[in-house]
C-alpha cells in the first residue's frame, strides 16, 4: 500500500439507524488486524443524503461510494480497495446527484463534516467567472429538462413537493407562493388581468454580519440565475430582475458577466435553448437601504419611487411589479431549484425536518473558533453548529447566547444550544430563522449593549413612514442609553417590554414588526443582566462605559505609564509610588487599562 | 428540431473539452479564494504569484483557477491543490511568501507543507 486512504462512514440518522457504528467497529478492527491504522484514517460525515442507500463508507481519494454496506463487507473492502488499491465493484454505487459535489474536496475536514450543501454546492469549488465550470457541473440541465419534459404546472408541484421555504426569513412556502404567482392574471384574479408577470431575486442582504447572499452569488451566480428562469417558466413571465446592493461590487460584476455569458450560450433571451420560452434577466442596484429587503419596498425602489413598504395585501404574487403579478424569492431560495428539479422535490424533502426540508445557509460569526459560513440540514443543532463546526468559543471562554435572525431575531441562551434549527423550533425559543445571520456571544459581552447595538442599527434604518416603527424605536433606543447609562429604573425594564410589544403588533412591515425582539429577546433570557444595571449600576461585562470605574491595585509599580497615555491628565503618582485615578475626571477609555504591564489596573 | 435536453448535453461536452484545452487535466491543480473576503485577506496577491509562476517562472503541468469562497473566513486567503489520485491539500492563511514556497516545494518538488495545512 503506497497512498494514504481517508474512509467517511455518514453519521446521518439514516445510516445511524442501519448500524453505522457496528461497521466502524468492524472497520476499525479489520485496520487494525492489518496494521493500517497510522496510514488511513476514519472519519464521520454529517448526512450525506443517500439514505435509501444507506449506510454509506466513501473512500478517498478516487471519492468511491459505497452503499448498503453490511459489517460482512467489511473484510472485502479493506482488502480489495485499501491493500490491493481494487475499488469493489459489486457495492459501489455510482451517483451523480447535485448536492454535496463539496464532498470529493472537504469532506474530510471536520468543518464540513457536518454540513450538507445544496445552496453552496458549487461555491468553492468552480470558477465563478467561468460558465464552463458550471456547464461542466450539470448546470442549466435543470432548465433543459424543464424546458423539455415539464409544463408550468408540473414544476410547481415539484417545487410544492419538495417543502422548500422561502430562505429569506419569513419561511413563506416557495411552491406555494410559485402557484399563487402563476395563477394571478387569469379570470379568478381581475385586478391583475394581464399576462405581463415578473420574477425578482431578493439579494438586498442588509443584516449585521450577514453574507450569505453575497458567497452565495460571487460563489456560483448562474445557479441563482437558472432557479430565475425556471421559476419565470413556471409563472410565465418574461423578465427577471436582481435586486442587489450597490456595496456587494465584486458579486455585481461576476452576476453581469454571468448574465452576459447566459446570454451568450442561448439560456437567456428569446426561444431559450431552442423552445418557444423566452425571458432575460436585468440587475438594478440598491443603494443599501436595510428596509429595501422589504419586498414592497424593494419593489418601490425597482420602479424608481422611494424604498418604502406598503401593506400587504396585495400581495406582490398578485400585484407586484408595476402593478403586476410578481414573483419574489431570495438568493438562496433561487439557488436551490436547480436541485429541486434534477435531485427530484421527493429526494429535497429527505433532507430536513417535519415542516423545514432541505438545508439553511448561515453565516457563522462572532466569538467562535471557526467564523465562517456554512450549510446544514434543517433539524442541525444550535449545538452541532457551534461547537462541532464553529469548534467552539475560543479562549476557553463562557458561551453566553447565540444571536440568529440579525436586527429582526433574538439571543437564546445556553439552554437553548439543544434546540434543531428550523423555522418552528427558532420561533418556539423566542427567535427567529431569519436569513441566516448567527453571531456567538460569549461572557464578555453584555447583553443590553446587543440589544442596543441592534436597535440603534433598525432605528437608523427606519424608513419613517409608520409611527410606531419610526418613533417607537426611537423611544426604546433612549431608555436602553439611559439603562446602560445607570440612570435606568425598573419599571423602564417594563416600559420597553410594553413598548416593545406594541411595536410589533402595530408597525406596517416586517422591519418594524421584528425590531424590537432583540431587546425582548435579552429581557426574557437575561433579565437579571437588565436589573444589575437599574439597581446596582452594575455591568457584568464590563462593556458599558458609564458603569465603569477603572482602579489602581497594589500591584502598582510607579512606573507611570498609565499617567502619560492618560488622555486627560486624571492619573497622578510619584515615580516608584502607587498612582491614583481620579473618578471624577476619569472618562473611561481603558487606556491606562490596555498600557498597563503589571496587571495593576482593574476594571470593576 | 433538437431538444433542450439535447442540446445542454452537447453544450456541457463543449465546455469539457474547453477546460481540458485549458489544461485540466494537468497533473496538479491549484485554486486560489477569490471572493471579496478572500481579496481583502490577501488573495489577489497570492494569485498573482502563482500567474506569475506559471506564465514567467516555468511552472508547467498546472492548472491554475480562481474559485468562490468555501466558507473558512478566519483561515483566508485559501489555496488547494488537487493532486488526482491523491487526497487533496487545503492550505490556510497564505501570503506571497507562503505561496512562492508552494511553488518551490509542494507544486515543483511534491513536498506538502503540513504545518499550513487546514482541517
Amino acid at each position: 500500500m503506497s497512498k494514504e486512504y481517508i474512509i467517511t462512514i455518514c453519521d446521518g440518522t439514516g445510516c445511524i439507524q442501519k448500524s453505522n457504528a457496528a461497521i466502524r467497529k468492524a472497520l476499525e478492527q479489520q485496520l487494525n488486524d492489518h496494521n493500517l491504522t497510522n496510514d488511513v484514517r476514519v472519519n464521520l460525515s454529517g448526512c450525506l443524503g443517500m439514505c435509501d442507500k444507506g449506510p454509506i463508507v466513501v473512500i478517498n481519494p478516487g471519492y468511491t461510494v459505497y452503499g448498503n454496506v453490511t459489517t460482512g463487507d467489511i473484510p472485502e473492502i479493506v482488502e480489495e480497495h485499501i491493500v490491493k488499491g481494487k475499488p469493489l465493484a459489486r457495492l459501489a454505487i455510482q451517483e451523480d446527484h447535485l448536492y454535496n459535489r463539496f464532498f470529493r474536496i472537504f469532506g474530510d475536514a471536520k468543518f464540513f463534516g457536518k454540513q450538507m450543501r445544496i445552496a453552496l454546492r458549487n461555491c468553492g469549488i468552480i470558477d465563478p467567472e467561468n460558465i464552463d465550470d458550471y456547464l461542466s457541473l450539470r448546470g442549466y440541465e435543470a432548465l433543459a429538462k424543464v424546458l423539455t419534459d415539464m409544463t408550468p404546472k408540473q414544476v410547481i408541484e415539484e417545487v410544492k413537493l419538495s417543502g422548500l421555504r422561502g430562505r429569506g426569513g419569513a419561511g413563506f412556502p416557495t411552491g406555494v407562493k410559485w402557484q399563487l404567482t402563476a395563477r394571478a392574471g387569469s379570470l379568478n384574479s381581475p385586478r391583475a388581468a394581464s399576462d405581463e408577470k415578473y420574477v425578482i431575486c431578493n439579494a438586498d442582504e442588509g443584516d449585521p454580519g450577514a453574507f450569505m447572499d453575497r458567497s452565495a452569488i460571487e460563489g456560483d451566480p448562474h445557479t441563482v440565475l437558472e432557479g430565475m428562469i425556471i421559476g419565470g417558466y413556471a409563472i410565465g413571465a418574461k423578465q427577471g430582475i436582481v435586486y442587489i446592493r450597490a456595496e456587494y461590487p465584486l458579486a455585481v460584476r461576476r452576476l453581469e458577466k454571468a448574465i452576459a455569458d447566459a446570454r451568450e450560450h442561448g439560456f437567456l433571451g428569446k426561444n431559450i435553448l431552442g423552445s418557444d420560452f423566452s425571458f432575460d434577466i436585468d440587475i438594478r442596484l440598491g443603494a443599501g437601504a436595510f428596509v429595501c429587503g422589504e419586498e414592497t419596498a424593494l419593489i418601490r425602489s425597482i420602479e424608481g419611487g422611494r424604498g418604502m413598504p406598503r401593506p400587504r395585501p396585495p400581495y406582490p404574487s398578485v400585484e407586484g411589479l408595476f402593478g403586476k403579478p410578481t414573483l419574489i424569492n431570495n438568493v438562496e431560495t433561487w439557488a436551490n431549484i436547480p436541485v429541486v428539479i434534477l435531485d427530484s422535490g421527493k429526494w429535497f424533502s429527505t433532507v430536513g425536518t417535519e415542516r423545514s426540508k432541505g438545508t439553511k445557509v448561515f453565516a457563522l460569526a462572532g466569538k467562535v473558533v471557526n467564523t465562517g459560513l456554512i450549510e446544514v440540514p434543517m433539524g442541525t443543532t444550535l449545538r452541532e453548529i457551534i461547537y462541532d463546526i464553529g469548534g467552539g468559543i475560543p479562549d476557553n471562554k463562557e458561551f453566553k447566547a447565540v444571536q440568529t435572525g440579525g436586527p429582526s431575531g433574538g439571543c437564546l441562551p445556553a439552554k437553548y444550544l439543544d434546540t434543531p434549527v428550523d423555522y418552528e423550533s427558532l420561533a418556539k425559543a423566542g427567535s427567529i430563522m431569519g436569513s441566516g445571520g448567527m453571531i456567538v456571544i460569549d461572557q464578555d459581552s453584555c447583553m443590553v449593549d446587543i440589544a442596543k447595538f441592534f436597535l440603534e442599527f433598525t432605528q437608523n434604518e427606519s424608513c419613517g413612514k409608520c409611527t410606531p416603527c419610526r418613533e417607537g424605536t426611537r423611544r426604546m433606543l433612549e431608555i436602553l442609553t439611559k439603562i446602560a447609562e445607570g440612570k435606568g429604573e425598573m419599571y423602564d425594564i417594563e416600559n420597553l417590554e410594553r413598548l416593545g410589544n406594541m411595536i410589533k403588533k402595530a408597525s406596517l412591515c416586517g422591519l418594524g414588526q421584528s425590531a424590537p425582539n432583540p431587546v425582548l429577546s435579552t429581557i426574557l433570557n437575561f433579565r437579571e443582566e437588565y436589573e444589575e444595571h437599574v439597581k446596582d449600576k452594575k455591568c457584568r461585562a464590563g462593556v458599558c462605559k458609564k458603569l465603569l470605574t477603572y482602579e489602581i491595585t497594589d500591584k502598582c509599580v510607579g512606573c507611570g505609564a498609565c499617567k502619560k497615555v492618560c488622555p486627560v491628565a486624571a492619573i497622578t503618582g510619584t515615580v516608584k509610588a502607587k498612582h491614583v485615578i481620579d473618578r471624577n475626571k476619569c472618562i473611561k477609555c481603558g487606556a491606562c487599562f490596555s498600557k498597563c504591564k503589571f496587571n495593576a489596573i482593574i476594571k470593576k | 428540431m433538437a431538444k433542450p435536453t439535447d442540446i445542454i448535453k452537447k453544450k456541457r461536452a463543449e465546455a469539457v473539452s474547453r477546460i481540458i484545452g485549458k489544461g485540466y487535466l494537468s497533473s496538479k491543480r491549484v485554486y486560489v479564494g477569490m471572493a471579496t473576503c478572500e481579496i481583502a485577506a490577501g488573495s489577489k496577491e497570492v494569485m498573482e504569484v502563482f500567474k506569475n509562476a506559471v506564465t514567467k517562472g516555468g511552472l508547467t503541468d498546472v492548472y491554475l483557477s480562481q474559485k468562490g469562497c468555501a466558507g473558512r473566513c478566519n483561515l483566508e486567503p485559501t489555496v488547494e491543490v488537487i493532486e488526482v489520485g491523491k487526497n487533496p491539500v487545503r492550505y490556510g492563511k497564505i501570503n506571497p511568501e507562503k505561496a512562492q514556497q508552494i511553488i518551490d516545494k509542494h507544486l515543483k518538488k511534491g513536498e506538502v507543507i503540513k504545518e499550513w495545512v487546514i482541517d
